[in-house]
C-alpha cells in the first residue's frame, strides 16, 4: 500500500515539475564542477590558446649556410633577388715535387680559380655563372629546390642542377661543338640536428671531347658525391666532401686517377660564409674535377683552398627608400 | 513557473564564464632593433591571444618562424643564429592585468599586465604596460615594450655582420573579438 502511495504521489504534477528541476540543477553543478576541476589544470585560455597554436611543428628548414660546400654543391638555393657573389680558390700542391718549402706550400701556385655569381630567380631557382681557370671553362647553371626538408614534411632536401660547360678557347676541338660538357645532379640532402647534414648527390658528366685528352678516355659516366657537415659551433661547421668517377677509363691501370676528397672549414660571418679547405682535387667545377683528377694525397698533391660567398640582397632597398622619402616629406 | 525561472537561471549562469573569453588570431607584433650599420625591423600578422574578461587573464603566443623581414638573409640569422626557432619555435606571455577592464564600457583603459614572458625557452617575469580599448563591445590593445637579448639568453655571435641592439623594442597590437 505504502509504495502504491508514492508512486501516486510521483505522478502529481507539482512533483514531477520539482524532479526535472532538481534534475537540471544537478546537471548544472556538474558542468560547474567539470569547469573547476579544468580550471585547476589549464584555464580556459590557455586551452584556448593551445588550439590556435598547434602548427609549430611544420614548415621548412634552412640545412646549409651555403650554397658551396668543399667539392660539392648544397642543395641550397639562395633567396629570390639575392646575388651571390663567389671566389673559390685552389692552390698549387703542398708536398710533392712540385709543392714544399720552396714554393711556400703551394702558395704560390694557382691549381685553379672559379670566378662567379648565384642569382635568385625566385626562392628555389637560381641562376648560376662563372669560369674556372682549369681549361677556360665557363658554365652556366640552373639550379632547381624541388623540396625542401620540413618539420612534419619531407626528411629529405632535394635539389636538381643543370649544368652547361663551353670552354671558348683551346686548340683541342675540331667543331664548335666539341668545346661543350654537360652536367646533370641531383642532390638529396638529410638533415639529422641543426647544422649536421648528409648529403648524397650521383650525377651524369657528357665532355662531347674527352677531357682530358686521352685516346680511350670516356665521353659519359656516372659520378656520386656523397658530403657530410658536421656542426661545429652556431657560425662554424667541418665537411668532408667525396666524389667517385664510375668511369671505366678511370679505373683502368695506369691513368693515374684518383678520386677527389675534401675536407673543409666553413665559418659564417653574416653576409659572408669562408670556407678555408684542403682537397686533393685541383679543378674546382664538378665537370673538370670528375672527368680529371689525376692529382693524390699519397703522391703529396693535395693543396689548401678557400671559398669565399658574399651575399647581396636586392630585397628590401625600394621600400626603403620610399620610407626615407616619405619621413624626408 | 517559478522554479523554471530558477532553473534557466542556474543553467545559464554555468554557461557564462565561457562568454568572457576574447580571442585574436592575427595580432599584428613587430621588433625594432637600432644597429650601427643598419636599423632592422621585423613583423608578423599570426600572434594568437586571448583575453580573459572576467579574470583578466591575457595570454600571447607568435611563431617565431613567422616573422618577416625585409633581406631574407637576416630573417635566415634570426631564425637560426638568435632565436633557434627549429628548437624553439615559439614566445610566450601569460599574464594577468592588473586594472578591472569594464567590457560593457567604453573607453580606453591604461593597464600593466604582469606574467610571464619566455622567449628563446628563457622565462622573465616582466610587468609589461599597455592601453585597453573598449568601442561597442570589440576589444583592442596595444603595447610597447623593450626585450632584452642577455635576458633571454640570445648569444650575439661576435663576427656577425649583422650586428643588432641589445635591447630591442617591441610593438603588439591585437583586436579581439568575442569567443563563441
Amino acid at each position: 500500500m505504502y509504495l502504491i502511495n508514492n508512486n501516486h504521489t510521483l505522478n502529481t504534477p507539482d512533483m514531477k515539475r520539482c524532479i526535472i528541476l532538481l534534475s537540471f540543477m544537478l546537471a548544472s553543478v556538474t558542468l560547474m564542477a567539470q569547469k573547476g576541476d579544468s580550471d585547476k589544470k589549464t584555464t580556459a585560455a590557455d586551452s584556448l590558446l593551445n588550439s590556435m597554436s598547434n602548427d609549430d611543428a611544420k614548415g621548412p628548414m634552412e640545412i646549409y649556410k651555403s650554397s658551396r660546400l668543399v667539392l660539392s654543391q648544397s642543395t641550397k638555393t639562395i633567396k629570390k633577388n639575392n646575388f651571390n657573389f663567389l671566389v673559390i680558390h685552389r692552390f698549387g700542391d703542398f708536398a710533392g715535387k712540385n709543392g714544399g718549402g720552396k714554393l711556400y706550400y703551394g702558395l704560390d701556385d694557382v691549381a685553379d680559380v672559379y670566378i662567379g655569381f648565384e642569382y635568385g630567380l625566385t626562392d628555389n631557382l637560381n641562376i648560376d655563372m662563372g669560369r674556372s681557370t682549369i681549361g677556360g671553362l665557363a658554365d652556366l647553371e640552373l639550379k632547381y629546390a624541388v623540396l625542401h626538408q620540413a618539420r612534419g614534411g619531407s626528411p629529405f632536401a632535394i635539389t636538381l642542377l643543370g649544368e652547361t660547360g663551353l670552354r671558348p678557347y683551346g686548340k683541342d676541338f675540331t667543331k664548335a661543338s666539341d668545346r661543350f660538357s654537360y652536367f646533370g645532379q641531383v642532390l638529396i640532402a638529410h638533415s639529422f640536428s641543426p647544422g649536421n647534414v648528409l648529403q648524397i648527390a650521383p650525377s651524369v658528366v657528357r665532355n662531347n671531347t674527352p677531357i682530358p685528352f686521352v685516346p680511350g678516355n670516356d665521353l659519359d659516366f656516372i659520378a656520386l658525391n656523397a658530403t657530410l657537415r658536421l656542426k661545429l659551433s652556431k657560425a662554424a661547421g667541418f665537411i668532408v666532401d667525396y666524389a667517385h668517377s664510375f668511369s671505366s677509363f678511370q679505373h683502368t691501370q695506369g691513368t693515374g686517377f684518383s678520386d677527389p676528397l675534401g675536407f673543409g672549414f666553413e665559418m659564417e660571418t653574416g653576409g659572408h660564409v669562408f670556407t678555408l679547405n684542403v682537397t686533393n682535387a685541383r679543378a674546382v667545377n664538378e665537370i673538370n674535377y670528375l672527368s680529371g683528377t689525376q692529382s693524390s694525397y699519397g703522391r703529396g698533391q693535395y693543396r689548401i683552398g678557400f671559398t669565399i660567398s658574399r651575399m647581396f640582397d636586392f630585397n628590401g632597398h625600394k621600400k626603403d627608400k620610399k620610407e626615407a622619402k616619405e619621413s624626408n616629406n | 513557473m517559478k522554479y523554471l525561472s530558477i532553473m534557466l537561471l542556474a543553467w545559464m549562469t554555468t554557461f557564462q564564464a565561457g562568454q568572457d573569453l576574447y580571442v585574436c588570431k592575427n595580432a599584428s607584433i613587430t621588433l625594432f632593433s637600432t644597429a650601427p650599420i643598419e636599423d632592422i625591423k621585423a613583423e608578423t600578422s599570426t600572434g594568437a591571444s586571448v583575453f580573459n574578461a572576467a579574470t583578466g587573464e591575457l595570454n600571447f603566443t607568435v611563431l617565431i618562424s613567422s616573422f618577416k623581414f625585409p633581406k631574407s638573409l637576416m630573417q635566415e640569422h634570426f631564425n637560426s643564429d638568435y632565436m633557434e626557432s627549429d628548437k624553439y619555435p615559439r614566445a610566450t606571455f601569460k599574464g594577468k592585468i592588473a586594472e578591472k577592464i569594464d567590457v560593457t564600457k567604453d573607453g580606453s583603459y591604461p593597464v600593466n599586465v604582469t606574467g610571464d614572458l619566455t622567449v628563446h625557452n628563457v622565462t622573465m617575469k616582466r610587468t609589461i604596460p599597455g592601453t585597453v580599448t573598449v568601442k561597442g563591445g570589440a576589444i583592442s590593445m596595444k603595447s610597447e615594450f623593450m626585450v632584452k637579448c642577455a635576458d633571454h639568453h640570445i648569444d650575439i655571435p661576435k663576427i656577425v655582420f649583422h650586428n643588432i641592439a641589445e635591447s630591442i623594442k617591441m610593438t603588439v597590437s591585437a583586436n579581439y573579438v568575442l569567443n563563441k
